[in-house]
């Protein structure tokens, strides 16, 4: 029915073959990887994958002033659209099916521009990527975030009507559960308002703790992504209760995300799958 | 009265003036509510008398709420910014008491927005000063019947207190019985494991109650377990005011911290009517 990665972003700084190594060991299909080219050891990395079996999932794309695909600064733009050129070169290098893409720096919350301007930009951007990102049979899947961390595209809606207006056949939307229950009236129905342009998935709780620890019913959330026809990827990016969450994942980290977490996710959304008898 | 349900001036007007109040308590009045909760961005503005007057002549109830942007920060280092704040505080408390409010209200330890990342030592610092400086402000509202209703922001609107959990650590440091709580929905949805077993945490702790959906549009209209979370208020025999909160477009004093970037209702006065329609659903008015 589904598979299963986790977003390793959340285990700090440990060294990634831990990371792999738990994974694997908790039943994960794949690994979800944070999208850092430049700092990563590609080769060591596949290595580990294939020693423990397993493959890595997707790569998480993090936007950040330097890499904001509608600042204000041409350079700037062109500087994000390159950081995800080279995402996608790493998920084909890694064998990984999905790079994701949110078109705003995380946490910058204003326009610097005109939005017709920036949303404009944004698409145009999206298209050169999915266009670069076809070529290596890569697959593109853009992010809502909630409010506090941007202002562009913070629903499913606004997502479909991006990706139609990007028009590629290798672009579609992601649902991210955390983002959702704070922005989407209805998750379950946001999932099938997105219906066959669901490329990734991201289960977190209320919280954003395990599915389990805070207080959405994943029941209704899971038959949906049923019911749209999703055969993927099922992640978990659980982080720390935080605005700040880089500065809580260098510093003291988050133990309960390692194992305890890593455990409870996957056992939680296989129980409904059995129960929903989608297998 | 019990249970009286409101509406906050944020929805209507903001920042909120006493030449706001004619135009502000009258659609509130017609709307349905009982109440109008008055959010004090700009003390400057907002006049006992031009409250009371307005209060006479509708018949609303009236609610004074805070608004905590960086000049008023009563957990800052700097005893000099504590005061400040606590001046401002001390000023909502008098308009409170000359307008019947049974409390001032708000996330009034920290200023909005703050969300750095602080080791152990600093945050049990910065905590302290919050408990001081409220202290101060307790005493002042219990000489005045006025009581400190503390609100829980998520993660993303402070650091400090984000849990009801949380906020009976800060009362208990306060020591002051008038230091309570106020409960905020759209808050809870993000931070509260269960929000029935927060409501019941807080108890009689709780001194106020805001609405708002998980999305900060209309109660009623989203996701929010509000049958759980009534069902709780019950449980703990709140009485309280219950107003419905959620944010013009224009709002300045703290339009960053909340983050609302696109409409949540058709409109305002829709949000408003809808919200009422569905609070009387489960609050009714009294027979008598």
């Amino acid at each position: 029915m589904f598979r299963y990665t986790y977003n390793t972003l959340v285990y700090g700084h440990e060294p990634i073959e831990k990371g792999i190594d738990r994974l694997a060991r908790f039943g994960y299909d794949g690994v979800e990887l944070i999208g850092e080219p430049a700092e990563m050891d590609v080769s060591a990395i596949r290595d580990e994958l294939q020693r423990h079996g397993t493959r890595a999932s997707s790569i998480i794309s993090i936007f950040t002033p330097e890499r904001d695909i509608v600042s204000s600064d041409p350079a700037i733009r062109r500087a994000a659209i390159e950081y995800v050129r080279g995402n996608v070169d790493l998920a084909a290098d890694l064998g990984a099916d999905i790079v994701t893409f949110t078109p705003t720096a995380c946490m910058k919350i204003a326009p610097e521009a005109d939005l017709s301007d920036e949303w404009a930009w944004a698409v145009a951007a999206a298209r050169e990527i999915a266009r670069y990102a076809a070529q290596h049979g890569v697959t593109i899947a853009v992010e809502p975030w909630n409010r506090y961390e941007t202002y562009l595209i913070t629903r499913a809606a606004r997502a479909v009507e991006f990706v139609q207006e990007v028009g590629e056949p290798n672009i579609g939307v992601m649902a991210d559960t955390f983002h959702m229950s704070i922005e989407e009236p209805d998750i379950a129905q946001a999932i099938r308002t997105i219906g066959s342009r669901l490329v990734h998935v991201h289960l977190a709780d209320s919280n954003r703790a395990a599915p389990g620890y805070g207080h959405l019913d994943f029941k209704p959330i899971v038959q949906a992504i049923a019911d749209v026809g999703y055969t993927g990827w099922i992640s978990y990016e659980l982080l720390p209760a935080a605005g700040d969450v880089w500065g809580v994942l260098s510093g003291a980290g988050a133990p309960e995300f390692l194992d305890e977490y890593t455990e409870a996710a996957i056992t939680h959304t296989k129980a409904i799958v059995r129960e929903l008898r989608l297998s | 009265m019990t249970r009286p349900l409101g509406l906050s001036t944020f929805v209507l007007a903001s920042p909120f003036s006493d030449s706001a109040a004619i135009e502000a308590f009258d659609r509130t009045a017609a709307f349905g509510y009982d109440l109008i909760e008055v959010c004090i961005e700009d003390p400057a503005l907002v006049t006992a008398d031009a409250l009371l007057s307005n209060a006479e002549r509708t018949g609303l109830a009236v609610g004074i709420c805070g608004a905590f942007g960086p000049d008023r920060d009563l957990s800052h280092p700097d005893a000099d910014v504590r005061d400040r704040g606590l001046t401002y505080v001390r000023d909502c408390i008098d308009l409170a008491a000359a307008v019947g409010s049974p409390h001032v209200a708000g996330p009034m330890y920290a200023p909005t927005g703050q969300t750095r990342l602080l080791e152990k030592p600093e945050r049990e610092g910065q905590l302290n000063r919050a408990a001081d400086t409220l202290a101060r402000a307790a005493e002042y509202g219990a000489a005045r019947g006025v009581a400190l209703a503390i609100e829980p922001l998520n993660r993303f609107e402070t650091d400090l207190v984000n849990t009801v959990e949380q906020a009976l650590d800060l009362c208990d440091r306060i020591g002051d019985p008038s230091a309570g709580l106020l409960i905020d929905t759209f808050h809870m949805n993000i931070e509260e494991k269960r929000l029935g077993d927060a409501v019941r945490l807080a108890g009689d702790r709780v001194r106020h109650v805001q609405v708002s959906e998980n999305d900060r549009g209309t109660p009623g209209s989203g996701h929010v377990p509000w049958d759980e979370f009534f069902d709780a208020l019950d449980d703990i025999d709140y009485r309280g005011q219950i107003v419905v909160e959620s944010f013009l477009p224009t709002v300045r004093e703290i339009a960053r911290a909340v983050s609302l970037w696109r409409p949540v209702a058709e409109s305002m006065d829709a949000l408003a009517q809808d919200g009422i329609a569905f609070l009387r659903e489960r609050f009714p008015r009294s027979a008598s």
